[in-house]
């Protein structure tokens, strides 16, 4: 790893970039310009957040907040967690843990660094993990391997029965950094009686372990509040949801991506809510008016990502879409699953959907461990691909609920568990009328495929398969 | 002696399973090592356990699988296309990893393709990844799933009489090859490593009772036997699932012996014994999802290095080889502690990653086991 790098901790340096970039609109816009022009590398970012005026305001300051209570934790005498962000953190914030989720802070820095995070994923091969394993978690990992970071009190993961390179980076945390190591392990059915037993007993046996690890009980007030708040959120992000399925969408192309990342930092807590409230607030404006949410005003393409995004720096992939006239209609991490949910009800899928019960104790934690086991990845990419309720399923009817052009599937090569069957997925999606497009690209390491050949392959894609001139 | 085992470790068609299927006999494949052998052979079932070797293309395998996957999983897809495995009367896959669990998708897929690719019998046997009380509660009553899926399959009854006899057997053969790790294990080692895999895997594919025999009879000769191979470095290899016996002679060559390993082809296959006592199906699922373990089961790590340095004391190892095929990840991440800690106690290691199958990086291979093997000199 670069010596320069050594020089500060690398979540203060990342928390510190998020506070500046709060304030930059702080003051006048003419300000505002003149700071960005001394930002080459973040100056995309910031654009395409603040552009959508409001939520993006928030949102930045969410992450500034996000980051600060990881630097702070020891401060307050919290415990740390790294976890993943198919991981519900809503228990964390129950228990009073600080929740790090490497996959987020990866984002952070692959969409707001020049180098994104490649000293971190290099750092992981150099102590031993695999260079071909998942770079969302390499990508922060590396940094808390070098012991560049704060300190972790334990490791919590969820993927085991549906991710492999995800809960073994996870695994290979706990050995080398010797931290105590919880996973929840998923079996390969969602909706039978023993999958659900099963996912109840493993998620008791977890915060038996969060209360062993933090010397305290679980405060039951404190949990329904948690999963009120969430209650709140599946509403908002239900009819955000159904705005998005209009014709034009009226949602910028960035909402997706604030509504899965704000769920995923905050699940539960108000910051999260209020995110989703300004989003709201937005599409209905723009629905009212009958306005497409892309910057031009347009839709030409809705675009439909099975698997993830593309975060590679400065947001290029939203830039890309919007410059593009393509709205887009979500991915695999915006889907959580609830019964409130707009396209489990427009589906009529409430079989594999969660409640949230507040009765007492034991319907909250049944509730929680139902809403962690339909997580975004938990739910569908657990069984066969081809399987009721999974990945296939799952994608063909959003992307005819969304009457979507084209599906995208983009990812990395770490990805052992899709790249397993994304072949035949693609072919059973084409089969079903829609053009798909398999990406090669490393969603967080452009050293893999550099951007520019990424966006190639898209408009490549678009024109031969005449769905763009 | 070692004729009978070089033969079963080297066709997948061999000359016992060739006599099983001339008397009638079904015969089901499985991926991995948590699949109990007993339920088929209480079934009158030969178990085999799947493998790639043999494949000279990729062209079938890459067809469903993407190209960051495992190459054993693509090789046994491969064979499978090319009716290599058209003996095979069903088909087991375990989540044993992402790449071996997404070969049930991808061979259904090419199934659909091709009819006769597929088995009449096809089953996923989900295994859970970890050793709670209510895993193994999961265990019991998928493993009862498996016996009700065979029986039903195969229109036969599958009796608790049926299962203890064949706990019996394949406890008797979990013993025998024990008893073979334990005179590897010894200072005048008789037989190689490659010699001793290809036992093991023979006992993947003949019919268990014959297998006994054969390797009673071995080890008699063995043990009275006066030909021992000695001044060699004495190695161990770990990791990733290794059944190609030219691997580990071309890794022994002849300056080293491989005495003992931690393999899914080897040490761990043969690990722990199904206790007799109780309800046989409870008993199997306890024995398969406990015993000695891979890094499938996540978070055992102390509890997999403990005994690695067992092993090692006990074999006498001078240096253990940590290999990996390319994008095991889970292997290959866990080697690479292995040798942190490993290291850090004294013991030489040198970590390998290869493709699986034909071995086209035998020049690679064999200078960096030289240039091992010359600092274990030093």
């Amino acid at each position: 790893m670069r010596k320069e790098l050594q020089e500060y901790p690398f979540d203060w340096m990342l928390w510190r970039t998020f506070v500046a970039a709060a304030r930059m609109k702080a003051g006048s816009e003419k300000e505002y310009r003149q700071a960005v022009n001394q930002l080459p590398y973040f100056r995309g970012v910031l654009d395409a957040i603040y552009g959508i005026g409001e939520p993006g305001k928030l949102f930045i300051e969410m992450v500034a907040e996000y980051l600060e209570k990881i630097i702070h934790a020891k401060d307050r005498g919290q415990k740390t967690a790294i976890t993943t962000f198919c991981f519900s953190p809503a228990i964390f914030y129950a228990l009073d843990i600080v929740p790090i989720t490497l996959e987020l802070v990866t984002v952070a820095m692959s969409a707001t660094y020049k180098r994104g995070t490649a000293d971190f994923l290099d750092y992981c091969n150099e102590v031993g993990f695999t260079e071909t394993s998942c770079s969302s978690q390499r990508g922060t990992l590396g940094a808390y391997l070098a012991g560049n970071g704060v300190t972790i009190d334990m490791v919590v993961a969820d993927s085991p029965g549906v991710c492999d390179t995800n809960v073994n980076a996870f695994a290979f945390a706990s050995a080398y950094l010797d931290k105590p190591f919880f996973q929840l392990n998923m079996p390969p059915d969602l909706t039978e009686a023993r999958s659900t037993e099963y996912h109840r007993a493993d998620y008791r046996a977890l915060i038996t372990f969060l209360e062993e690890q933090t010397g305290r009980k679980l405060d039951t007030g404190k949990l329904r509040c948690i999963l009120e708040e969430v209650g709140r959120q599946d509403l908002l992000m239900a009819e955000l949801e159904e705005l998005q399925i209009l014709v034009p969408n009226p949602l910028p192309v960035t909402f997706n991506l604030l509504i899965y990342a704000g769920r995923f930092l905050f699940a539960g807590m108000p910051q999260c809510t209020k995110l989703l409230e300004s989003m709201l607030a937005i599409g209905r404006e723009n629905a009212a008016r009958n306005q497409s949410g892309l910057s031009s005003g347009k839709e030409s393409l809705r675009g439909f990502f099975c698997y993830i995004d593309h975060y590679g720096q400065d947001l290029r992939l939203w830039q890309l879409l919007d410059r593009m006239e393509i709205s887009y209609h979500g991915n695999i991490l915006s889907k959580m699953w609830s019964r409130d949910a707009h396209y489990v009800k427009a589906l009529d899928r409430q079989e594999e959907a969660y409640t949230i019960d507040t009765t007492d104790l034991d319907t909250l934690i049944d509730s929680i461990a139902d809403l962690n086991s339909r997580m975004p990845m938990i739910k569908s990419i657990r069984g066969p691909y081809d399987a009721p309720h999974m990945w296939l399923s799952d994608t063909l009817a959003l992307a005819k609920l969304h009457k979507a052009d084209f599906i995208v599937y983009n990812g990395t090569p770490g990805c052992r568990n899709t790249w397993g069957m994304v072949k035949p997925f693609a072919r059973d999606t084409e089969k079903n009328g829609f053009p798909t497009l398999i990406l090669y690209s490393d969603a967080f390491d452009l050293r893999v495929e550099s951007w520019e050949t990424t966006a190639s392959r898209i408009e490549e894609f678009l024109k031969v398969r005449r769905l763009r001139s | 002696m070692m004729d009978a085992f070089r033969e079963s470790s080297t066709i997948l068609f061999n000359s016992h399973v060739q006599d099983w299927k001339t008397n009638g006999g079904s015969i089901v494949g499985y991926t991995c090592s948590y699949v109990p052998d007993e339920i088929f052979s209480a079934a009158g079932i030969l178990p085999y356990r799947l493998r790639g070797i043999g494949a000279k293309e990729m062209n079938i395998g890459d067809a469903y699988f993407g190209p960051f996957i495992c190459s054993l999983p693509k090789c046994l897809l491969q064979l499978a296309g090319e009716g290599k495995y058209d003996f095979l009367d069903g088909v087991i896959v375990t989540p044993g990893c992402d790449s071996m669990r997404r070969l049930d998708d991808c061979w259904r897929k090419a199934g659909e393709d091709r009819a006769e690719t597929l088995p009449s019998f096809f089953f996923h046997y989900a295994v859970p990844h970890k050793t709670a009380d209510y895993s193994l509660k999961w265990f019991i009553e998928e493993t009862q799933r498996l016996k009700a899926a065979v029986e039903k399959h195969f229109n036969i009854t599958i009796t608790d009489e049926q299962i203890h006899e064949a706990i019996d057997i394949y406890n008797e053969g979990r013993l025998l090859l024990s008893c073979l790790d334990a005179l590897r294990c010894a200072t005048d080692v008789a037989i190689s490593g490659a010699d001793a895999l290809a036992v093991v895997l023979a006992s993947t594919t003949i019919p268990r009772k014959i297998f006994n025999s054969l390797l009673t009879e071995l080890i008699a000769q063995i043990e009275t036997g006066t030909e021992k191979i000695t001044g060699r470095k004495r190695l161990m290899l770990v990791g990733s699932a290794n059944d190609d016996v030219e691997l580990v002679r071309l890794i022994e060559g002849d300056k080293a012996v491989v005495v003992a390993d931690n393999l899914c082809f080897g040490a761990r296959f043969y690990a722990d014994l199904v206790e007799k006592d109780g309800e046989p199906v409870a008993a199997l699922a306890k024995r398969y999802l406990f015993h000695n373990d891979c890094p499938r089961m996540f978070g055992d790590y102390k509890g997999r290095l403990k005994i690695l340095k067992e092993k090692i004391e006990r074999a006498a190892v001078d240096g253990v080889i940590l290999q990996n095929i390319r994008f095991c990840d889970l292997h290959g991440s866990e080697n690479g502690i292995f040798e942190r800690d490993l290291e850090a106690a004294g013991i030489p290691c040198l970590r390998i990653e290869r493709e699986y199958g034909p071995l086209v990086e035998t020049g690679r291979i064999r200078m960096r086991i030289d240039a091992f093997l010359e600092r274990l000199e030093t």
